[in-house]
């Protein structure tokens, strides 16, 4: 497999917060972890991009043990919750900000960045500075920022969770298409069932630091392993389209319809 | 654009929260009040309002009118330029010596600061708390505390320079006072820059780093590009802090002098107040110019932090693996923290020691003498601290309030004359003071009012700041709930504001009384000579060469001021206490 993690763990202090965590990825694919708020899903992202180190377990990129590889040499981005772009740079030095320690000639990273800030819909915001555009449009550029220096691995956390309802849909329809072009691997961590169901290649379910159930997301909602799994999805019906995109959510309890692509 | 949007909604909500709701008793504006009587709370609020926008006016905009009519003025009644003519022939050494001065040590000293700054943000457990406590006994301490140790470490005599080294040699010239400008200013620029950097975006940093960025990329790239603004007010603080020291040049200058220096001499002799005037247009204009450049500068640095996740811990930043800048960064810090150390260790240790014939012994002579001579000094110093703390707190409070709260018309112009004193040379201040009350129907030179009031409104900046900031976290609905069950403007203010601002008022105080008991800025020249403070007599010590004693003051002052600040936590943490069970 491309991305194996096995028999990750890690507590702090008193309190085990990822316990015994064994997945694997193959490439190009990407890996949904939906849990409830504090079941450990930033910290095995963490672990992942390498800025917790685990107590114990492996990581393995490609083949390659990457456990003790420090964050800036691991052939892994993130995308973060909050973004973390720099205040004082303007959208296209952001982009091109990872190109740096590639050793790119300058013209060739500003001609990379802008093709990347093309494929984002970003193109016209280049010289506008960060505090300057919208939540959406900083999200687009976290996306570039951490796509254009070509990982193996791009790692997600929430990153639709600060943007209001319609443009997280929007936002979720060009992550999956952008995701299929590149042939990207990623991992994205959510704790909202429906943008796991409809992204996912691949579904963990975590609950309190461990996986109760990984494998592909229509076969875990035919087949929940356990109550809580099923109540954690709480869904009725999926409606499929002809191509086998997912259509339509309806929920178990509300009425409510969601439209996805 | 985000910002602005929603400044302007909360402005909309603001002006709803004070005018919207028609049946309140004072709840509309002053011209669209119909028929009803005035009520006495809606009176006293005016009157509260004016008295504070008046005292802010002539305590501090019309002494500086004064200076600025005074240095045109030709004695009788017309106008000249002469004065200035005379200046600059005359002094145009002094001024480029303080060029020359000021912008060595704002370099020197930013330095310092930003390594200083950068090296405990990155430290954790006792290093930092060690680094911590040494900035607070240095924000504590009075002025010509860094000379003092000086002196006595590398002057003629000094400990290490004669006795240890037994090099004889002379410290006083512009070298000196470059050093120790620079030394002294590390303190304040240090904690802004510390603020500064708490409030960097840890996502920021973790994203470069997520990129492929080693540590030395990130200070270069991350770091210390948005430390940027507060690098250059650092910078700007410390140029206008040097143009505006007399005491470092008058001390340790020697034949150097500046022009702050001259108008020092000039001033105490009570020569030609034109001239003075004069000569203190020469600070005052830069130092207005770079009041402006410092509010900019200040807007850009909030800018570059507004919506960042604020950090908890330590700043993630391997300063040894940040090669040689991270290693210089280091290296300054350590060196600047050990003279500290040594300064500090000086100062404590002199009051209590006596030479005989190059042999140190202990004593309590200087200290029992302190006490016999000194005792009304000390004790009226604090008592000045203490009115000042407590009036300027509660000035601040209420200034504060009607500024971010109220629609004061004319209200950027009053908050900019109201921190204008932050940039303003002691000399300036002094000299303004004294021609704006030195005659009827406000005489007040050579009373206790003209140096409380210098006092306050000196720091009427920094404490209003401090206010506005605790205020901006009371929620306006709460203003609203008190407004909406009948409550006028005053009964908000007695029974919500001045309640949230508790925590406000504690480091409002702190800050007061430290700075009362310290600053000796325009204080020199206002002091009636028989009725001397604390700082006024370690200056005269320090002049005079009597450096024991001065060691003395030094050190009584920074355990007074240590001492309140404790009781001040004590007493509210208590309060607090109580308060909940
Ligand atoms: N540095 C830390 N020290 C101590 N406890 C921590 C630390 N980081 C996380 N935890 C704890 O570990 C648990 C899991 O945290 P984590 O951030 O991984 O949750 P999460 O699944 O990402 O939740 P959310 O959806 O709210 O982001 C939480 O209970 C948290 O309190
Ligand atoms: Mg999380």
């Amino acid at each position: 497999m491309y991305l194996e993690l096995s028999h990750l763990k890690k507590s702090f202090g008193e309190k085990t917060v990822v316990e015994d965590l064994t997945l694997s990825l193959p490439q190009g694919e990407l890996l949904c972890i939906l849990g409830s708020s504090g079941c450990g899903k930033t910290t095995t992202l963490n672990m992942i991009g390498g800025f917790l180190a685990p107590d114990s377990g492996q990581i393995l990129v490609d083949g390659e043990d990457i456990t003790a590889i420090p964050p800036e040499r691991r052939p892994v981005t993130t995308v973060f919750q909050s973004y973390g772009l720099f205040p004082h740079m303007t959208v296209l030095q952001n982009v091109v900000y990872g190109l740096k320690f590639q050793r790119i000639r300058r013209a060739e990273a500003r001609e990379k960045g802008l093709r990347y800030l093309e494929m984002v819909g970003l193109a016209d915001y280049a010289g506008a500075y960060i505090h300057e555009i919208s939540g959406g449009q900083q999200q687009r550029v976290a996306l570039a920022r951490a796509l254009i220096v070509e990982p193996k691995l791009c790692l997600l956390d929430e990153p639709f969770s600060n943007l209001d309802a319609a443009l997280r849909v929007k936002m979720r329809q060009e992550l999956k298409s952008l995701q299929r072009e590149l042939g990207m691997t990623m991992v994205f961590v959510t704790h909202d069932q429906e943008e796991a169901l409809i992204l996912a290649d691949r579904m963990a379910i975590m609950e309190q630091g461990r996986v109760l159930q990984y494998d592909a997301p229509l076969h875990i909602y035919h087949n929940p392993v356990s109550p809580f799994v099923a109540d954690f999805l709480g869904l009725k019906d999926l409606e499929w389209r002809q191509d086998g995109a997912l259509l339509k959510i309806i929920r178990r309890d509300d009425k409510e319809e969601h439209h996805a692509g | 654009m985000n910002n602005r949007g929603h400044n302007t909604q909360e402005r909309a909500s603001l002006r709803d929260a004070l005018f919207g709701v028609p049946h309140l008793s004072g709840g509309r504006r002053p011209g669209e009040r119909k028929g009803g009587a005035l009520t006495a709370g809606s009176l006293l609020d005016k009157a509260i309002l004016l008295l504070l926008l008046g005292a802010v006016c002539l305590f501090v905009l019309w002494p500086m009118a004064c200076i600025l009519l005074r240095s045109l003025g030709d004695g009788e009644g017309g106008f000249t330029l002469a004065a200035y003519a005379q200046v600059w022939s005359r002094y145009r050494e002094n001024l480029w010596n303080s060029v020359f001065v000021g912008v060595l040590s704002a370099l020197a000293c930013t330095v310092f600061s930003t390594a200083a700054a950068i090296f405990i943000a990155t430290r954790r457990g006792w290093v930092k708390m060690a680094c911590m406590a040494l900035l607070l006994i240095t924000m504590v301490s009075p002025p010509f505390v860094s000379s003092l140790a000086y002196i006595q470490l590398y002057g003629r005599r000094g400990w290490i320079t004669y006795r240890l080294l037994g090099i004889s040699w002379d410290p006083y010239n512009c070298w000196g006072v470059i050093w120790m400008q620079s030394i002294s200013f590390v303190p304040l620029n240090t904690l802004l820059l510390i603020g500064i950097l708490s409030k960097l975006d840890t996502g920021s940093l973790q994203a470069a780093r997520d990129l492929g960025a080693r540590p030395a990329a990130i200070l270069r790239d991350v770091v210390l590009p948005l430390m940027g603004p507060g690098i250059l007010v650092s910078l700007l603080l410390s140029f206008v802090r040097s143009l505006s020291d007399y005491g470092t040049p008058v001390i340790i200058g020697g034949r150097f002098s500046t022009i702050a220096s001259e108008i020092y001499l000039q001033l105490v002799g009570y020569s030609d107040l034109e001239k003075s005037s004069a000569m203190n247009m020469f600070l005052l204009l830069p130092a207005i110019a770079a009041f402006f450049l410092y509010r900019y500068l200040m807007r850009r640095s909030d800018k570059l932090s507004e919506g960042s996740r604020s950090r908890q811990g330590r700043l993630e930043l391997s300063l040894s693996r940040c090669g040689p800048v991270g290693i210089g960064i280091a290296a300054v810090s350590i060196l600047f923290f050990l003279m500290m150390v040594l300064q500090y260790g000086c100062i404590f240790l002199a009051g209590f020691l006596k030479s005989t014939k190059g042999v140190y012994s202990f004593t309590l002579r200087n200290w029992e003498e302190l006490w016999r001579l000194d005792a009304a000094t000390m004790v009226r110093s604090v008592v000045y601290a203490l009115i000042v703390s407590l009036a300027g707190t509660l000035f601040a409070m209420l200034f504060a309030y009607y500024m971010e709260r109220r629609r004061v018309p004319g209200r950027s112009f009053f908050d900019c004359v109201a921190t204008l004193p932050y940039m303003l040379p002691g000399t300036c201040f002094g000299i303004g003071y004294i021609l704006a009350f030195n005659h009827e129907p406000l005489k007040l030179t050579g009373t206790a009012v003209i140096v409380l009031a210098n006092m306050l409104f000196k720091q009427l900046p920094t404490a209003t700041k401090i206010c506005s900031a605790s205020l901006t976290q009371v929620p306006l609905a709460l203003e609203r709930s008190a407004r909406d069950l009948g409550g006028g403007q005053l009964a908000v203010l007695r029974d919500v504001i001045l309640p949230s601002l508790r925590p406000a008022f504690l480091s409002c105080f702190v800050y007061n009384f430290s700075s009362s008991m310290t600053t000796a800025g325009a204080i020199i020249f206002l002091i009636n000579p028989g009725k001397k403070l604390a700082v006024f007599k370690l200056f005269d010590a320090v002049y005079t060469g009597d450096y024991a004693v001065a060691s003395l003051i030094a050190s009584v002052i920074i355990v007074i001021v240590l001492a309140v600040e404790g009781l001040a936590y004590l007493i509210t943490w208590k309060g607090g206490e109580r308060n909940v069970s």
